[in-house]
């Protein structure tokens, strides 16, 4: 049971992360039906900026006592302006010209751009793992037969605000009904008076964003950033925003961490050499047997 | 040579390169017989930031392709070795690998299998020991540790997983409990799923047959954060740069070098002193060896310059002139080396290290001979 338990909080915590990237994969794919193949190097990025921010603050000294809550906070919100004006720009620069165009061609883009990113990435850090500050305390807790560390709470805690401000900004805000109306009818939204370009960005902007934070608290949780991390976390992902229905948002969530769960206990059971075969292997049989994925079917409304 | 010169492998792999560039200068300085000079090409068989066998194969092409290479040192990794040693086989060109201790290269089926372009003739030597004799080393190291019960992970590739074979066979032969073994898959981030399975298990201390690189950083890092950290950690001479990733969470780490130590060898003393001259570093694991591997090649490539009358040698005179006895051993900063018939040091030696306050220091050594 003890073990069970152990599993599943990491599982959770997993999931957290590949659920927040997850999000940017539908968010984008609702809108444009493009699955942006460079979102996963922009959560590299991200992780990367933070990590930065973090090393250079330590070096000054500054993560001490109330300067530490400052300084995490500080790496967190450079990581999600960072990585939301990089996907804003990847759109602008890559994508919108390309709005027109054969669906093809923005997909071919898009891996395109993720190659460029990965590459720029290297030059900038260098092609070795570099080591994420082990900047939040981790004592271990313990809740009867459960223990998890501080660490743990604050990468899932982090990730489900993110998540439910998420959640209200696209069901209530203005800009969100906006990313709604575009998402069912681009022509008709514009009709209505929607600056369709405006609201594309707007939603670029908030998938990179959210990249950013699974960036921070990826690094957080894995101890290191490397220059590849993307590809890796893009691919279990963008795996989960298919199990649980591309473009749909509740969707994206849950298969974040229905792959996290599933990536933690298979570890567990059948063996880590394992884990990639099982995940992936989802991708598959959801592709064959459910392409609409969980959620796909009952709710149709997509952003 | 051919070497992981960027990447994950970088600093390994160039305190290697130094060691190689050591030894060429020495031996200009001194003067080639026949006016010949020798000359580093250093070719890099990583790719994506990991050592590349397709990579280092292609290399070892390049370098075969150029007249003027009489012998090639490298590859650091077994795994790559594996990819070019039916390359140089085939060509017959002297090669010679600082550090590449995966068993299959020299010896058994496996080796054959890489020979068979050219079954009669071995061009492949290594101035390191062998998986298995560092497997058995690092066996008795443990028992000696008072660590009697392992939980033992590798990565899958050629040298982990022989590592990581050899350690559970001999550490159950000399009484050690075996708890159970899992291997990872490339590119995995997240290793606390197996490290909380592992913690299940109680064992006292894990043991990694893989390199810094391929998990080893990552899993001694991540201990921590299972409340694992005070755990011990055991691997081979991948993980001596383990420090770099996992930075203070280092500490209590183990790891076993297949080459004696350099500091303790009055004939190494002056080697370390010349390459912090040269260099401005501390040496590397490997650096040693890498100038032992290129001392052996270039006296072999001058005495084959020497019997051909001062003329530019052919590959198959320098590969005559590998050193196979004691009387005519090479004298390095390891030691003096002569290889047996499947290109094996015949005098091996094993130091282990431990890593304090995120320094490695050296424990003890053993002589393994045969």
């Amino acid at each position: 049971m003890h073990e069970f338990l152990a599993q599943l909080a990491n599982g959770v915590e997993l999931g957290a992360i590949y659920a927040l990237i997850a999000l940017g994969y539908t968010l984008v794919y609702g809108i444009l039906e493009l699955i942006n193949f460079a979102h996963g190097d922009v959560y590299t990025f991200g992780s990367f900026v933070a990590l930065g921010i973090l090393v250079g603050l330590r070096a000054a000294g500054a993560l001490h006592g109330a300067g530490l809550v400052l300084g995490i906070t500080a790496a967190l919100v450079a990581a999600i302006l960072a990585s939301a004006l990089l996907n804003a720009g990847i759109e602008r620069l890559a994508y919108r010209r390309l709005r027109k165009a054969p669906r093809l061609a923005p997909l071919i883009t898009a891996i395109g751009v993720s190659f460029i990113l990965e590459n720029l990435i290297e030059l900038w850090q260098g092609s070795a793992p570099v080591p994420f500050p082990n900047v939040i305390p981790n004592p271990q807790l313990q809740f009867g037969e459960l223990e998890v560390g501080v660490q743990q709470i604050v990468v899932v805690a982090l990730a489900i605000v993110t998540m439910v401000a998420l959640h209200f900004f696209v069901q209530r805000s203005k800009l969100g009904k906006a990313m709604r109306a575009v998402a069912q009818d681009r022509d008709a939204a514009s009709l209505v008076g929607i600056n369709v370009d405006r609201t594309i960005a707007m939603t670029f902007l908030i998938a990179g964003a959210l990249a950013g934070v699974a960036g921070f608290v990826g690094g957080v949780s894995f101890g290191s950033a490397w220059f590849l991390n993307g590809f890796g976390a893009g691919l279990r992902a963008f795996t989960a925003a298919v199990l649980g229905g591309i473009g749909n948002i509740a969707g994206a969530m849950l298969g974040g961490f229905l792959i996290g769960l599933l990536e933690s206990f298979s570890t567990w059971l059948i063996g880590g050499q394992w884990s990639n075969v099982a995940v992936f292997s989802v991708l598959i049989l959801v592709l064959v047997f459910r392409p609409s994925g969980l959620l796909g079917e009952t709710l149709p409304e997509k952003v | 040579m051919d070497l992981p010169l960027s990447g994950a492998d970088a600093s390994v792999g160039t305190s290697t390169l130094d060691g190689i560039k050591l030894a060429v200068a020495r031996a200009n300085a001194q003067g080639v017989p026949g006016g010949f000079t020798f000359a580093v090409q250093a070719l890099d068989d990583t790719q994506q930031g990991v050592h590349n066998p397709q990579q280092g194969a292609s290399n070892v092409r390049t370098l075969i392709a150029d007249d003027s290479v009489l012998a090639i040192i490298g590859p650091y990794n077994s795994n790559v070795a594996a990819a070019e040693i039916p390359i140089t086989n085939q060509a017959g060109i002297v090669q010679i690998s600082p550090s590449a201790v995966s068993d299959g290269l020299t010896l058994g089926k496996d080796a054959a299998m890489l020979r068979r372009a050219n079954p009669g003739v071995n061009t492949f030597f290594r101035v390191c020991t062998t998986d298995s004799r560092q497997g058995s080393a690092a066996a008795r190291f443990a028992l000696d540790l008072k660590l009697k019960r392992a939980y033992i992970v590798d990565d899958n590739e050629t040298y982990g997983l022989d590592l990581a074979n050899v350690f559970a066979r001999d550490f159950t032969k000399l009484g050690g409990t075996v708890l159970g073994r899992d291997h990872i898959a490339p590119d995995t981030q997240d290793f606390k799923a197996l490290l909380l399975k592992i913690k299940g298990y109680k064992p006292d201390f894990i043991f990694f047959g893989g390199t810094t690189s391929t998990g080893g950083g990552l899993l001694r890092r991540q201990m921590f954060d299972v409340g694992m950290g005070k755990l011990a950690f055991m691997g081979g001479d991948g993980i001596p740069d383990i420090a770099e990733v996992a930075k203070k969470r280092a500490d209590g780490t183990y790891y076993t070098v297949a080459a004696p130590n350099a500091d303790r060898l009055p004939a190494a003393k002056r080697f370390v002193a010349a390459y912090k001259a040269r260099f401005g570093s501390d040496v590397g694991p490997y650096s040693a060896n890498a100038y032992a591997a290129t001392q052996v090649a270039i006296s072999a490539i001058e005495q084959a310059i020497e019997t051909n009358g001062k003329k530019m040698p052919t590959r198959a005179e320098v590969l005559a002139k590998i050193p196979r006895n004691a009387k005519n051993e090479v004298l390095t900063p390891i030691g003096p080396i002569s290889f047996d018939k499947n290109g094996d040091v015949r005098k091996p030696v094993i130091s282990l290290y431990a890593i304090r306050n995120g320094r490695s220091s050296f424990i003890e050594q053993l002589n393994l001979s045969e």
